[in-house]
């Protein structure tokens, strides 16, 4: 990273931090330029990588923030910058950009169900079938992208309207969280909502995405606990001095900073390999996405037992980081699922 | 006892076990008022006890006397069938129970136990804000006036004081004395003028511990358990004494927790990956030694100075681990279950609601750090962290 960037990248953190503190809503967000950091100048982006993303989804998991935007920036930008360009597409893109329009993609973040389309070849249009059990964030949408398999296999994106599918809300133990149940019946598909991708591996690519999103929202998380612990555990008195001059104590915190130093690493180098594409973005997207939200559950775990009884109360908040984070660790791959993903390549060799 | 009459024992809980534990207990009690919780667990409780299962650890004279053999088979029995819990009378069965017959009275034991068997509720009021595992810091005061002593102060995180009809104690009645010496253990009754309860919101959402204002309270002097300025003593009688027992019931559940951890492998198709059958082996290994160490301990083979420490820390963590990895394994759908039935304990099934609860083991009762300190210093005799004596 270069000098500049690096500068960039402080002050984005900043100012992100800064906004996310007053619990922003979605003008504000787009005001912030949020959407479009990653989008070419042509659509009124910044021009920036997904590093510039990346920043920000960091800073909304340290706040623990509600709100689409991880699932707009992961998936749907994603999603709208690898599928062929075309009028409909284009003003889409924009129209996110400009934060007129919150579009959600509805890819099952636990990979097991799945949309198709049929009769594509019939001048009525091609229809939709199919679910997605958990959708990041359904209900905020105003567009649902939905990626289908047409009838002879090929992955496509059909672009409807939510009130053609039915969106059910499925109220989860992260309250910060937002997911619900997306099903199409047969929806109509007129030919020019239905786009393709550029790539042939584009859904793989997209799911990366996300799982890398996830990663930086873990390390925001764990960020946040080891800090909170260390102030917590610096005040806090017991036996007449503060409880992290006890060994115990004092372990635990290096145990956590260990983890979010080596979780920092392997998050940074998944963004770079998504920002540049290379080739191994796919492993390094696995590496942090198992190694991240293992961490984040430990170490706000672990922030949960330093913080004594008052770790466990309802107002202290820890607990909105812990359920956090287990929810994270669920979305978009298991950590055991990333690491046998890892092991396949071990055959290979 | 032979095995035999135990085996005959087993199949009498058995066949009881099918009559009466309520069927669809776990839907019924999930998300239900706190009065309905408490309803149905009171009247659990003197089902369990028309069958003389409620209090099978208390002496014979006040309705227990089962040996410990038998009691290791209840307990495997009642997990085994999935019985509720006996969550609210936790620490009346057990804490006031065994404090009672260590350090009270004729007076006093005849005055409670019979009425703890009725359903009469206990509560613990020994942590303060600025108290917790330094608990000998407790500010709480207690001043003799006349027959009676005058109680200020605040106590917090006390399990089920909401429903709570009498509280464990401690108060400082010497305020010059070292800090362990000038305390003292009072039986209060939570309807004194003066007690303000007020439930906290825990992190599961729950709000079962609470803190508790006293505001000159009387506390009769008759209340007073164990000597003067030597309530300290007694809590420690106290604490020591009641490990081990709830240990043998609580490894049992765990037992269940894991067999129910077992099904959901089964159901999600993640028993098809050796990694989820290395990680299951591995932890019923874990729950194996669990069940052996407990069954050591409460034989009574001399413990060790640190064994009730290893246990404690061993199940809470085993506990925490069983639950994490389901709530791993049970996927994006167990974070929909948004309530855990109530009576039950902390392997309900609603993963990570369990998850979140398992740090209610390995926070009271001495965190995990302090456990590790007391390990340490009294099991294997090293030298002690410096600063004030624990
Ligand atoms: C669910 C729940 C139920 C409870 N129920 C009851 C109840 O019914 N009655 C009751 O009286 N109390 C109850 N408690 C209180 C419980 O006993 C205390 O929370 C516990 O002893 C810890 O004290 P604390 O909260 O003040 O934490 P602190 O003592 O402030 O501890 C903060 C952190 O510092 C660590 N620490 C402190 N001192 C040392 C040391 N010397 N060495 C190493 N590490 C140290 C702790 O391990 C912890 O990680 C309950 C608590 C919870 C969470």
């Amino acid at each position: 990273m270069t000098a500049d960037l690096s500068e960039f990248h402080g002050e984005l953190r900043a100012a992100a931090s800064g906004l996310l503190a007053g619990t922003p809503g979605w003008r504000a967000i787009a005001d912030a330029g949020w959407p479009g950091l990653e989008a070419p100048a042509a659509f009124d982006g910044a021009d920036g990588t997904f590093a510039e993303v990346a920043v920000v989804l960091q800073e909304i998991g340290r706040a623990a923030a509600p709100g689409p935007y991880p699932s707009v920036a992961a998936l749907a930008i994603g999603t709208l910058g690898l599928l062929s360009p075309g009028p409909g597409r284009d003003e889409l893109l924009r129209a996110t950009v400009a934060g007129g329009t919150v579009p959600v993609v509805a890819l099952d973040a636990e990979g097991t169900e799945a949309f198709r389309l049929t009769g594509g070849a019939r001048p009525d249009g091609a229809r939709l079938h199919g679910a997605a059990a958990f959708v990041l964030d359904a209900s905020a949408a105003d567009r649902v992208l939905v990626p289908a398999a047409d009838p002879d296999g090929t992955a496509v994106v059909a672009d409807v309207d939510p009130a053609d599918l039915t969106v059910e809300d499925r109220p989860v133990v992260d309250a910060t969280r937002s997911l619900g149940r997306v099903a199409a019946d047969g929806v109509a598909v007129r030919p020019e909502s239905l786009h393709r991708f550029r790539v042939p591996d584009a859904l793989e690519r997209i799911r990366d995405r996300a799982a890398v999103a996830i990663a930086c929202d873990c390390l925001g998380i764990a960020e946040a606990m080891l800090d909170a612990t260390v102030a917590y555990t610096s005040d806090r008195r017991q036996f007449g001095r503060p409880v992290g001059s006890f060994q115990a104590v004092k372990h635990a915190c290096a145990d956590m900073l260990v983890r979010v130093t080596v979780t920092r690493e392997l998050v940074a180098a998944a963004v770079r390999a998504q920002a540049d594409g290379g080739p191994d973005a796919a492993a390094a997207c696995s590496m942090a996405k198992s190694y991240a939200c293992a961490a984040a559950v430990e170490v706000a775990g672990k922030a949960m037992q330093l913080h004594g009884g008052m770790g466990y109360t309802w107002e202290s908040g820890v607990h909105v980081y812990l359920k956090r984070a287990a929810l994270n660790r669920s979305l978009f791959g298991t950590p055991a699922r990333h690491r046998a993903r890892l092991a396949v390549r071990y055959a290979r060799r | 006892m032979t095995a035999a009459l135990l085996d005959d024992f087993r199949a009498g809980v058995r066949d009881w076990c099918r009559e009466h534990v309520p069927g669809d207990w776990r839907r019924a009690q999930t998300g239900v008022p706190d009065e309905e919780f408490a309803a149905f667990q009171k009247g659990w409780f003197q089902e369990l006890r028309r069958a003389g299962y409620a209090v099978p650890h208390w002496p014979a004279e006040w309705g227990g006397g089962m040996s410990v053999p038998e009691q290791a088979v209840l307990h495997e029995e009642l997990a085994a069938h999935d019985a509720p819990r006996l969550v609210l009378a936790f620490v009346s069965i057990h804490h006031a129970a065994s404090t009672l017959l260590a350090a009270g009275t004729d007076a006093q034991r005849r005055r409670h136990l019979p009425a703890i068997l009725d359903g009469e509720i206990w509560c613990q009021g020994f942590s303060e804000p600025d108290a917790g595992s330094d608990l000998a810091a407790l500010r709480t005061s207690a001043r003799r006036k006349g027959d009676a002593y005058i109680v200020n102060g605040q106590k917090c995180w006390a399990s089920g004081a909401a429903h709570a009809d009498w509280c464990l104690l401690l108060a400082r009645t010497d305020p010059d004395a070292p800090k362990r010496r000038g305390i003292s253990y009072f039986l209060m009754d939570m309807r004194t003028p003066g007690v303000d309860v007020r439930p906290t919101r825990q992190a599961t959402g729950e709000s079962h511990f609470c803190e508790i204002f006293l505001d000159d309270v009387a506390v009769p002097a008759a209340n007073r358990i164990g000597p003067e300025h030597e309530g300290w003593r007694v809590a420690q009688e106290t604490l020591g004494a009641e490990r081990g027992m709830t240990m043998l019931e609580l490894a049992e559940r765990l037992g269940g927790g894991f067999r129910r951890l077992v099904g959901l492998c089964g159901e999600t198709g993640a028993l098809d990956d050796p990694v989820t059958r290395d990680r299951l082996a591995a932890l019923e290994t874990e729950l194996t030694g669990l069940r052996a160490l407990c069954a050591k301990l409460v034989a009574g083979e001399r413990p060790g100075p640190a064994d009730a420490s290893i246990v404690k820390l061993f199940y809470s963590e085993l506990l925490q681990r069983v639950t994490d990895f389901g709530t791993e394994i049970a996927g994006l759908s167990a974070h929909t279950d948004l309530r855990k039935p109530l009576s039950s304990g902390w392997e309900s099934g609603a993963w990570p609601l369990d998850f979140v609860a398992s740090w209610e083991w390995t926070i009271p009762g001495g965190t995990s750090e302090i456990q590790r300190t007391i390990i340490g210093e009294r099991g294997l005799g090293l030298p002690r962290e410096p600063g004030e004596g624990r």
